[in-house]
């Protein structure tokens, strides 16, 4: 049995209220965290926003085998928990609560959050992403019903049951092998010709007898009153439309950023990534940008530990030019 | 060996010494008769979490003493129900482990201080309910998630003590999961009558509880 501790920065256990730091943090995962370390190293006075737990989108995933350090891998939850840890001890300070809008024009610039504004000379965006859902009729519904966006979270309700994973990337391919130690069949659906999954979780899955892929097929709709009872999918080209009787659907067909609270004040593509140039400057001066939330050909751990490194060394040239 | 590391021992001494003020009960009810790894885990970390600190002090009773659950406002065992002269319910239905565990170190802090991290506009809102309000929340201990919507409903409690909240381990007390038709959590039931999933913000939170009381 494992007692996760969420630790206070030293910083933060010192010092009273305070609302003025060279530096802000947004988003205490891979990459703010990561800034946080190269932050508090370098001395510069800076606070880290998080408003559920340290650790980011990680701490949902159940294993985690391709970030180096780690030859058997590890769990999402622990490597965030190490993170944390690791990042605690250099004296930034941690605020647990949710950014709720930001001024990028005012100097210094201010960050509003649910129990107060700050202010910062300089700013990490570093809110990572969340789960795509597919917008299909039915979805809205039974999220909680049947359908989940978290294996790791709901995996022990579907002991024994039929269900669909939708999305045959990394993330969906994974998660499948976690939640096939409690479903009894799981069907991948996946509207490309072929999985987008590294070949090694691919050659796992098929070790797993009760996995099956369906390519070329997607979700078309969800039904079920209270609860969900069957998956519409149609093949792809062929029209063909089938009705799987299932309890239970887990949706893993992308990420959307989290940059609502940005309310468009940076350069952001349409689907509101983060615009940045080589060296993470957004479109504000002063303003960076790190992992997953912004524009990347990669959204790993690996990639988002970079950008935070990155982010916090820019702030400090910044910092230091001003 | 016990279950928490030394370092976080130390920690947690810190913590407690630099923001407890009064007393604080932790009134675990557990079946004594079971021996299962669940129930002695759970008995465990709270007698290593008491003596970190001289105002924590722990209660073990038997959930076959069915008058004093009830006397307690409690409905099943184990739970674990965190007390103090201040005001307010939060009780724990099953081990809060994992992401829990940090909330239940918060809630005992809460209980022991005069904390009360909620924005002025929710606790003026709070202080108005004048009717009893049961929040469940449904939680696994593998959900980050969770332990957020566990806070809220814990920190409306200290706001208004009409409020009761508790947390439950929706694997634990499945017959109860299922009769609220819990499949994704943090779900969350209000009065019995309003529910919904996810971690929302204070005042979104708040909402719910209106809903169910209109």
């Amino acid at each position: 049995m494992q007692f996760t501790l969420k630790r206070k920065s030293e910083e933060a256990s010192s010092e009273g209220v305070k609302s003025h730091f060279e530096a802000a943090i947004i988003g205490a995962g891979p990459a703010g965290l990561t800034a946080a370390i190269y932050l508090g190293r370098s001395k510069i006075d800076a606070v880290i926003f998080e408003k559920m737990v340290p650790g980011g989108y990680i701490v949902s995933t159940d294993w985690i085998e391709n970030y180096p350090g780690f030859p058997d891998g590890i769990s999402g939850e622990e490597l965030g928990e190490l993170f944390e840890k690791q990042s605690s001890k250099f004296g930034v300070r941690t605020e647990n609560v949710e950014v709720t809008g930001v001024n990028f024009k005012a100097r210094p610039m201010i960050v509003e959050t649910m129990d107060g504004s700050y202010t910062a000379s300089a700013i990490i965006v570093a809110t990572g992403t969340k789960s795509k859902k597919l917008g299909v009729p039915g979805e809205e519904e039974l999220i909680g019903k049947g359908i989940s966006l978290c294996a790791t979270c709901d995996a022990p309700f579907f002991e024994g049951e039929d269900i669909v994973v939708v999305g045959a990337g990394n993330s969906g391919i994974q998660e499948s092998l976690y939640l096939s130690k409690f479903a009894r069949s799981i069907r991948i659906i996946e509207f490309l010709d072929h999985p987008t999954a590294e070949r090694i979780l691919l050659d796992r899955i098929k070790e797993i007898g009760k996995i099956e892929l369906l390519l070329s097929h997607r979700v078309t709709r969800f039904i079920g009153d209270d609860r969900l009872t069957q998956v519409e999918v149609e093949k792809r080209d062929f029209n063909q439309k089938r009705v799987l009787d299932v309890k239970g659907a887990f949706i893993y067909v992308g990420l959307v950023p989290n940059t609502g609270f940005l309310k468009g004040s940076i350069d952001m593509d349409k689907e509101g990534f983060i615009k940045t140039n080589q060296e993470l400057k957004s479109s504000k001066e002063g303003v960076f940008a790190a992992g997953d939330v912004r524009i990347t050909p990669l959204r790993q751990v690996a990639t988002a530990i970079g950008d935070g490194a990155l982010a916090a060394f820019k702030v400090r040239q910044y910092l230091e030019g001003r | 060996m016990g279950f928490l590391k030394e370092e976080d021992k130390e920690y947690l001494r810190n913590e407690f010494k630099k923001n407890l003020k009064r007393e604080v009960e932790l009134l675990h009810f557990t079946d004594k008769n079971d021996n299962s790894d669940y129930l002695q885990s759970s008995k465990a970390l709270l007698e290593e979490l008491v003596e970190l600190n001289d105002y924590l002090t722990l209660t073990v009773k038997d959930c076959s003493d069915k008058a004093e659950l009830e006397a307690e406002g409690l409905l099943m065992c184990p739970s674990t129900k965190i007390k103090s002269s201040r005001k307010g319910f939060i009780n724990f239905y099953g081990i809060p482990a994992g992401y829990e565990f940090s909330g239940f170190v918060e809630d005992i802090i809460d209980m022991g201080s005069d904390n009360l991290p909620l924005p002025d506009d929710v606790v003026l809102a709070l202080s108005k309910i004048d009717e009893p309000i049961d929040i469940k929340v449904f939680i696994t201990s593998a959900c980050p998630y969770c332990v957020k919507a566990v806070r809220t409903a814990h920190l409306f409690s200290l706001a208004n003590d009409n409020i009761k909240a508790s947390m439950i381990d929706a694997y634990g007390f499945s017959d109860l999961a299922r009769e609220h038709n819990v499949s994704s959590v943090p779900h969350i039931v209000v009065n019995d009558k309003v529910s919904f999933i996810g971690a929302l913000p204070e005042k979104e939170f708040l909402s719910k509880i209106m809903e169910s009381i209109e």
